[in-house]
């Protein structure tokens, strides 16, 4: 059982070595993302970076965007669409971008976001869209 | 966008063929010492089945028997399975570097024990079983995510 236990060990370190890895990607891409900017809007919106071969999109993004009721979310394929893709630092499918009014990205999820975080984020861009109205 | 529909359900059968038998390749082979040999079968399999998916032994387990006794129910969900193959192909050649690291240098010596190489081999052939299984549990296909990456980069044709 040595060699069993000795390549468990290996294989364990390697995968938290990438686990580590991916939350540094997803924060350092998501530091470089945030104030981000695309068109302004009457309200906050989504971002939606989607592909034919997402499977996780069609699976539980899309139905967790539906629960959002009247959002207005822009559809946008990652690889037809690259210069926006990588504006806004797209390395993984889906993503989603909460923007503010003044079309500047207040929220980046890279991976699935459920609709309760969506809509957390959405709440706090409405806030974001008020302040900046009244100063 | 997604016009073709893939059936899910084969895919989560072929995962959890990969983890069965990758698991009992590595932990039955301290019992069964010719379990191990399991890895390169596994690898072949894999392999045939991105080329030829009519000879992907988990998926027609699935289609010829699982599918119509009603053992296992159809999910049909839009989607291409061009990354799915993909992915497997993947995980079909790290079971191979790792059958070549367990089996490579023992067999040019005419020996049919695994080599040097076990430890590194078994370890290889576990992350291939932790990201099947990181695929069933959690949808997360990272072998996906590479031929989205390539794609964005022009390397295949992704969309």
């Amino acid at each position: 059982m040595n060699a069993q236990v000795w390549a468990l060990a290996v294989a364990g370190v390697v995968v938290l070595a990438a686990a580590c890895l991916e939350i540094f990607r997803a924060r350092h891409a998501r530091a470089k993302t945030v104030g981000a900017t695309a068109a302004p809007a009457s309200d906050p919106y989504i971002l939606y970076f989607t592909g034919e071969g997402c499977t996780v999109c069609h699976t539980h993004q899309e139905p967790a965007l539906a629960k959002l009721g009247a959002v207005r979310i822009d559809k946008v394929d990652a690889i037809a669409d690259r210069t926006l893709a990588d504006r806004f630092n797209v390395y993984t499918l889906p993503t989603t971008v909460v923007m503010t009014p003044e079309g500047r990205a207040l929220h980046v999820n890279y991976g699935y976001a459920t609709a309760p975080k969506l809509e957390r984020q959405l709440a706090e861009a409405r806030g974001a869209g008020l302040q900046a109205a009244t100063a | 966008m997604a016009t073709q529909v893939v059936d899910h359900s084969a895919l989560k059968v072929n995962q959890t063929g990969i983890i069965a038998t990758v698991l009992v390749a590595v932990f039955g082979s301290e019992v069964v010492p010719a379990l191990i040999w399991l890895i390169p079968v596994l690898a072949i399999v894999l392999l045939v089945g991105t080329f030829a998916p009519r000879f992907a032994l988990f998926k027609q387990l699935y289609f010829q028997v699982l599918k119509p006794r009603g053992i296992v129910k159809p999910r049909p969900v839009p989607d291409r399975p061009e990354p799915h193959n993909f992915a497997q192909g993947l995980g079909g050649i790290f079971l191979g570097i790792s059958s070549l690291l367990l089996f490579g240098p023992p067999l040019l010596a005419g020996d049919f024990r695994p080599g040097p190489g076990l430890v590194i081999g078994l370890a290889l052939a576990l992350i291939v079983a932790v990201l099947a299984f990181v695929n069933l549990a959690f949808g997360y296909c990272l072998g996906c995510q590479i031929y989205f990456q390539l794609g964005k980069r022009g390397l295949i044709r992704a969309s």
